[in-house]
């Protein structure tokens, strides 16, 4: 470098700094503009974002406006509302004058007031001061003081004011006193015309509001001038922050640890709430695609929710999540960075907000269909996540079992330690000394047995407990205590080898169990499987079994066929292969009564009971619902397998039948599958418990020995606000930070990616949930681990929406951060609705019933259904508002509503598809009525209403209604008479009585179509008629003067009905339309395609 | 830290001090060591020319006639002044519109992060604490420094060298300062940044830092090498050692000092000298401490069951 010349003069005092001055003030001030403008703009992007919003949104209103302004017209030339215009505008004339005149005068009255009042030594200045003089009066201690002050401020009351008046007059007033009455004199008249004004007006104002509802209530949109309104307020906006504050209301019970709720959402989501329906297309620019600004500018989708979960109460983050406070960047405010753990729900699994505070609910929304976390919820149960993984609210039972099991046990020791201390106090009394003494010893002793007495009523409680716990205990697999019985053993090893497989849609996962494992396992369950015997069934007739399983209602929950072939419900197992697995006479007593066990369970001594059992204590080997007591303990037992699958109450002949037909369903034959005799060698056997265990299969099967094992999964009722750091990405974690190759290879696994393999980062929850749920074992790849460290989760072979739906489920699974009250736990009827859906779900009561308008059974789709709707099952839209809950109850206890003749259905006995025997608990059977009660919003209890007695008169004119040719009930109304009921298509009217409510029916038979859209029932049999419901068709003679309800009537006289009377008008008719029976059977066949729901 | 998480690592606002310093702290060095070279040389000139040394102006350079020997403040050096602190200014105001706060989630208690890293400027307070117990390390350490800066003007006794750069004239103590703030102070922070991972682990610049990493390192106490195993002989056998090294460093720290500062020496008290060898001392200890850690795997030398070192 060479050297820099030496400077001729001293730098540090010759040198000017002037223009690094200059540059450096250039640049200050130019940094202290970019300052500004940041504040002003950078930090705050919604001032764009309300800029655009002005714009677009007027020039939408504008356009809107126009169109709405040619249909404006079409109404407005309807005669009704040119009569309520005529109205208005003759009321207004009259008005006019003295409205006018009166207007006049209040101007007047009011320039007056202002005279008065305003100005120096006025009204209000004088007031001012003597008010304060008062006061200084009424706070001086010195009395001769007060007394000047006093003095003082009557001399200033009584100086006079000079008011110049609005005419230019002046006027005097006297004094104080004087000058404060002229004003309230004037303030006085001023408030008489102002009422005056207001009579006036009213009536004018009324008929232009029914003038401008009538427009309202016709136009389809809104009326031009409802949209002037809202361009006004758009043309007048001035950018501002929009803010909800959630908790101002009730910021008492807010918990001091939640947040409060602020958000500014709406800042930028301008037209969320906008009376008008604004999509992306309607908000873009002309001839562009939707940017960001038109997205964002859409209206909420669901306006219906947005009622419930009004958005000044509820906010927006509540449900959406996202930091509802930022307003420096689309990312900040939806939560998209790293440091905001609640980020904006994922538009896929945007229903994650529902599971935020409905945690409760298994069914969300109770009046729609496809709601993928309905779906979620439902699937975490179907598929046994709740066998592994505890989830509050699911599966309940076997912990309140043991809870209840405990206290049994602690309550009988509390028992015998009473007793024996009563033993010892009496003797002891005996001995005493004195008299008082042994009273004394004697009175605690009996208390002790008194105590004692009490302690039974409380285990007979807990022994009802127990008893409805143990019936309501399912178990997602079946027993394997049963499978000596029920097996193929050589099927075993090749089905745990791969479910799916074997079966396709089985809920049985795929454990990647090696060889080894798969030997131990079975070697396992085979030796510690039940020995008993069966009962020997011989073979039936298999084309019977075909045509029952087809038609008594199988399909509702079961499948067969495979691919595209495949039909009916999803709920339980695919029975394709069925005859290759299952022993005939298993199957032959499964098909006749599921919940039939091999040896009832005590669960207080852990073990099956046996023959051996009963017959020490000389007791006979007989085990159900009604003998359920243990022979050894005294207390219940698990009588029942632990299956929802109901009993079809089949003969045992049909079920033999149905049986054979089921053997008959395999692919291959049972005696071609590899011999598998290794499974009684019983080294294998501890090997093979270990894995049992390893694996949790004792959580969704029952396994002898390991009927008490606890869950092995983590708990997930709060997975989705699980810290990010603690979901272990294993080898992945940078990986699914970066976003870079996909870890997961196998195509059939990436098949279930919801979004398809990972292209953009995934390291969140959402990546996390279905990556897991794909593969789940998929933190495992690269990592070297012994076979018992490995991930055990198995592969549920999900499809996409599955996973979507369960991932949807998971995310809102948290714990939640807003304050309790936002939890949705009522206490009303909407809890029993909460509850009931979980009974509801948990038996698939939506295989054959629909329960949600709209919703899809099972059985509705399938051709065998397609031309006779009306031997679907009933739909039960109204059910709690027309049965009877005790009736109810009844019923679902026994569908047959027979003891002894219990091969049918007890209602629609026209109907193949059977109502099976639950063998609901008493708790479950509670449930489902008050839900049903519940929907349809019944008062519960409910006490029925008294049916008046009819008179002979009555009773005949109601007759001759009942069986008139125009309404002939009993042609397609069952009667008992076996000609009659194979082509009846409505239930008997003799069951009506106990069953119906009376309202109800009469609501029923003035528009059934109204209440079960589709039935066979006709409407419009009664028409209104001087106030009163009257017959449609001619009346006989004898209704001359009748004035009541004839539907009234018609109730009655079927709640009175009696066999007898049915028999004789059913035989009347039957003369009447003589042959007509068999051609009325034809007809309502061929009427088809209309169900019958009642 | 491969090669993205090392941007995202200096991208961080947190960072943006200490990427400054790296560069700036060259410079100044760089600048003032040209300096500090330009009036050695003149030292030197002037001290065999004592006609010269009489009028020389202050500049390194040659002798100018007119150039005045000393100027005022005001205006000459408040004028420069005022134009850093406006140039200060746009660089804070630019930096402030730019880079936000860093603000981060609500603290977890249940989770803390990992690494767990303090402010920036405590970083080397931080990487203490992997050599030292807390007590010393994040109290006596601590209190040391503060006090040792503090004690600074009064032990030192040379009184050149004070308005302009020299290294001359004031080797021991730039020598000294250059150690402790840079080796010691910067480069520990440098290591907090740049090099502690995961579980404050050493990863080499272009490693990944990978959370699930996990390393084979076996850290044993000085009395373990030596099968000392009750407490008594620990405490006395690490107070020897560490007795040991004052001693001996203290002695070969005195040869040193009274070889090649001699004039120093001569100058100072004994309080005085004894003060600066036991920070001196106490300082050189911190990188023996570092190296016996990372290089020979020492946890600690002195084990007593209050401290230790």
């Amino acid at each position: 470098m060479p050297e820099k010349p030496i400077p001729e003069n001293d730098p540090v005092v010759s040198k000017s700094l002037a223009p690094h001055y200059v540059i450096s003030m250039v640049i200050l001030m130019a940094t202290f503009f970019w300052a500004m403008w940041d504040e002003d703009f950078g930090q705050r992007p919604w001032k764009a974002f309300q800029h655009e919003w002005k714009d677009r949104y007027s020039t939408f209103l504008k356009s809107a406006r126009s169109q709405s302004g040619d249909a404006q017209k079409e109404v407005e030339a309807n005669p009704d509302y040119q009569k309520l215009k005529q109205d208005y505008d003759s009321a207004s004339q009259n008005a006019a004058p003295r409205i006018q005149e009166l207007r006049e005068k209040l101007r007047d009255l009011a320039a007056r007031i202002l005279a008065v009042q305003d100005g120096t030594n006025h009204f209000t200045d004088r007031r001012a001061y003597v008010t304060a003089a008062t006061y200084a009066i009424e706070t001086e201690t010195s009395s001769s003081s007060k007394q000047r002050m006093q003095r003082n401020l009557e001399e200033y009351k009584a100086k006079p004011s000079t008011v110049e008046m609005p005419d230019g007059k002046l006027q005097t007033f006297k004094n104080f006193g004087e000058l404060e009455e002229a004003y309230n004199e004037l303030k006085n008249e001023r408030t008489q015309f102002s009422a005056e004004l207001g009579e006036l007006i009213k009536p004018v104002n009324e008929k232009k509001e029914l003038m401008d509802s009538f427009l309202t209530d016709h136009m389809v949109s809104l009326t031009p001038s409802q949209l002037t309104n809202l361009q006004n307020g758009v043309e007048v906006w001035t950018p501002k922050i929009r803010q909800i504050n959630v908790n101002e209301h009730n910021a008492d019970i807010v918990r001091e640890d939640s947040s409060q709720i602020v958000d500014r959402c709406e800042s930028c989501h301008m037209g969320i709430r906008e009376p008008v329906k604004l999509t992306a297309a309607a908000m873009s620019l002309p001839g562009k695609k939707p940017d960001v600004y038109a997205r964002a500018f859409t209206s909420h989708p669901e306006p219906d929710l947005l009622k419930i979960h009004d958005p000044d109460k509820f906010g927006c983050t509540p449900c959406h999540q996202g930091n509802g406070r930022a307003t420096t960047s689309v990312e900040k405010a939806h939560g998209n960075y790293e440091h905001w753990l609640w980020p904006v729900f994922p538009r896929a699994n945007f229903e994650a907000g529902c599971q935020v505070c409905h945690s409760a609910d298994m069914v969300v929304v109770t009046n729609d269909v496809g709601w993928v976390v309905s779906e979620g919820k439902d699937l975490f149960r179907q598929r046994g996540c709740v066998g592994c993984h505890r989830f509050e609210g699911y599966d309940k039972e076997p912990e309140d079992l043991l809870s209840v099991a405990q206290q049994i046990k602690q309550l009988d020791q509390e028992k015998k330690d009473n007793f024996k201390q009563a033993g010892d106090l009496m003797k002891q009394a005996d001995k005493a000394e004195s008299n008082e003494e042994a009273n004394r010893l004697n009175d605690r002793a009996v208390a002790l047995k008194v105590t004692n007495s009490k302690l039974d009523l409380r285990i007979v409680q807990l022994d009802r407990s127990t008893k409805s716990l143990l019936e309501d205990m399912k178990k997602v697999g079946p027993n394997l205590k049963d499978i000596r019985l029920k097996l193929n053993k050589n099927w075993i090893p090749v089905w745990l080898k791969k479910p799916s497989d074997f079966r396709a849609t089985t809920k049985m996962p795929n454990f990647r169990l090696s060889d080894d494992q798969i030997k131990a396992i079975s070697a396992f369950i085979w030796q510690s499987a039940l020995k008993d015997s069966l009962h020997k069934h011989k073979l039936g007739n298999a084309a019977h079994g075909k045509e029952l399983f087809e038609s008594r209602g199988c399909l509702a929950c079961h499948s067969i066929g495979e691919g595209d072939q495949l039909q009916g419900g999803t709920f339980a197992a695919n029975l394709t292969r069925v005859g290759e697995k299952a022993n005939y006479d298993y199957l032959v007593r499964w098909v006749h009564n599921a919940r039939e066990r091999t040896r009832p369970y005590c669960p207080l001594e852990k073990k099956d009971i046996g023959p051996e059992d009963y017959k020490k204590k000389g007791l006979p080997y007989v085990f159900d619902l009604e003998h359920s007591r243990c022979p050894n303990d005294g207390h219940e037992l698990q009588v029942q397998n632990m299956t929802v699958m109901p009993s079809l109450r089949l003969s045992p002949q049909d079920a033999e039948d149905v049986a054979s037909y089921l053997i008959t369903l395999k692919k291959q034959d049972p005696s071609s599958y590899a011999d598998a005799s290794f499974m009684d060698d019983p080294n294998l056997k501890d090997e093979g418990k270990k894995w049992v265990r390893h694996f949790g299969c004792a959580g969704c099967h029952e396994i002898s020995g390991l009927e008490e094992e606890g869950r092995i999964g983590t708990e997930l009722t709060i997975e989705g606000s699980k810290p990010i750091e603690r979901l272990d990405f294993a080898l992945f974690t940078e990986i699914a930070q970066r976003g870079g190759v996909e870890p997961i290879t196998d195509p059939e696994d990436l098949a279930r990616l919801p979004e398809g393999p990972a292209k953009q980062p995934w390291y969140d929850q959402k990546g996390f949930f279905e990556h897991k749920l794909a593969e789940p074992n998929i933190w495992d790849k690269g990592k070297d681990k012994p076979e018992t460290e490995k991930l055990r989760m198995p592969n549920l072979h999900l499809t996409k929406d599955q996973i979507r739906a369960l991932t949807t489920f998971l995310l809102g699974s948290q714990e939640n951060p807003l304050p309790p009250n936002y939890q949705y736990r009522p206490l009303d009827y909407r809890r029993d609705i909460q509850e009931g859906w979980w009974v509801v779900k948990k038996y698939n009561c939506m295989g054959c019933h629909q329960l949600i308008p709209g919703q899809k059974t099972s059985l509705m789709g399938m051709a065998r259904y397609k031309d006779a709707q009306e031997q679907l099952p009933p739909k039960l839209l109204t059910e709690g508002a027309r049965v009877d809950p005790e009736w109810l109850q009844r019923f679902l206890k026994n569908p047959s509503l027979s003891a002894t003749d219990t091969n049918r259905n007890g209602v629609r006995s026209y109907l193949q598809v059977r109502m099976p025997t639950f063998s609901f608990s008493e708790n479950e059977l509670g449930k489902l009525v008050r839900f049903f009660q519940a929907l349809s919003r019944q008062p519960f209890p409910y006490i029925p209403e008294e049916v008046p007695v009819l008179t002979a008169k009555e009773t005949e004119m109601a007759r001759s209604l009942f069986s008139s040719t125009a309404a002939p009930c009993l042609k397609c109304h069952a009667t008992g008479d076996p000609a009659h009921d194979r082509f009846a298509t409505a239930p008997n009217f003799l069951q009506a009585r106990g069953r119906l409510k009376p309202d109800w029916m009469e609501r029923w038979m003035l528009d059934p179509q109204a209440i079960a859209p589709g039935t066979s029932m006709p409407s419009g049999l009664f028409k209104r008629d001087n106030g009163h419901w009257v017959f449609s068709g001619p009346t006989p003679a004898s209704f001359q003067g009748y004035d009541k309800d004839h539907t009234k009537l018609l109730v009655d006289y079927i709640l009175q009905l009696t066999p007898e009377e049915q028999r004789r008008v059913g035989a009347a008719m039957g003369r009447s339309s003589a042959g007509s029976g068999s051609s009325s059977g034809s007809k309502s066949s061929g009427n088809g395609g209309r169900g019958a729901p009642e | 830290m491969d090669w993205k998480q090392l941007w995202e690592i200096l991208s961080a606002p947190d960072n943006v001090p200490i990427i400054a310093m790296i560069p700036l702290l060259a410079f100044y060095i760089y600048l003032a060591w040209k300096q500090a070279h330009a009036n050695d040389v003149l030292i030197e000139q002037l001290a065999g020319d004592a006609a010269l040394a009489k009028t020389h102006h202050r500049k390194a350079w040659p002798f100018k006639p007119g150039w005045a020997k000393e100027v005022h403040v005001w205006p000459f050096l408040l004028r420069i002044e005022f134009l850093a602190a406006i140039i200060v200014t746009i660089i804070l105001m630019v930096w402030s519109i730019t880079l936000n706060a860093p603000l981060e989630e609500p603290a977890n208690p249940n989770l803390t992060m990992n690494p767990a890293k303090a402010p920036w400027y405590f970083l080397g307070l931080q990487e203490m604490l992997v050599y030292f117990d807390p007590w010393i390390a994040g109290v006596v350490m601590p209190t040391l420094i503060i006090f040792g800066l503090m004690v600074i003007p009064y032990i030192d006794t040379n009184p050149l060298g004070a308005g302009y750069y020299t290294w001359k004239q004031r080797k021991f103590a730039i020598g000294t300062f250059l150690f402790g703030f840079i080796i010691l102070w910067v480069s520990m922070i440098f290591i907090g940044t740049f090099i502690r991972g995961p579980g404050w682990q050493w990863f080499w610049p272009g490693q990944t830092w990978d959370h699930n990493r996990l390393i084979y390192e076996v850290n044993r106490d000085l009395p373990d090498l030596f099968g000392i195993t009750s407490n008594w002989g620990k405490g006395i056998f690490g107070a020897a050692v560490v007795g040991g090294f004052f001693a001996i460093g203290g002695m070969l720290v005195h040869a040193f000092f009274r070889r090649h500062n001699a004039k120093d020496f001569k100058r100072m008290s004994l309080l005085q000298y004894s003060i600066m060898m036991t920070f001196f001392l106490t300082m050189i200890g911190l990188p023996i401490k570092m190296l016996l850690r990372l290089l020979f795997h020492i946890k600690y030398v002195w084990i007593t069951p209050w401290f230790n070192v």
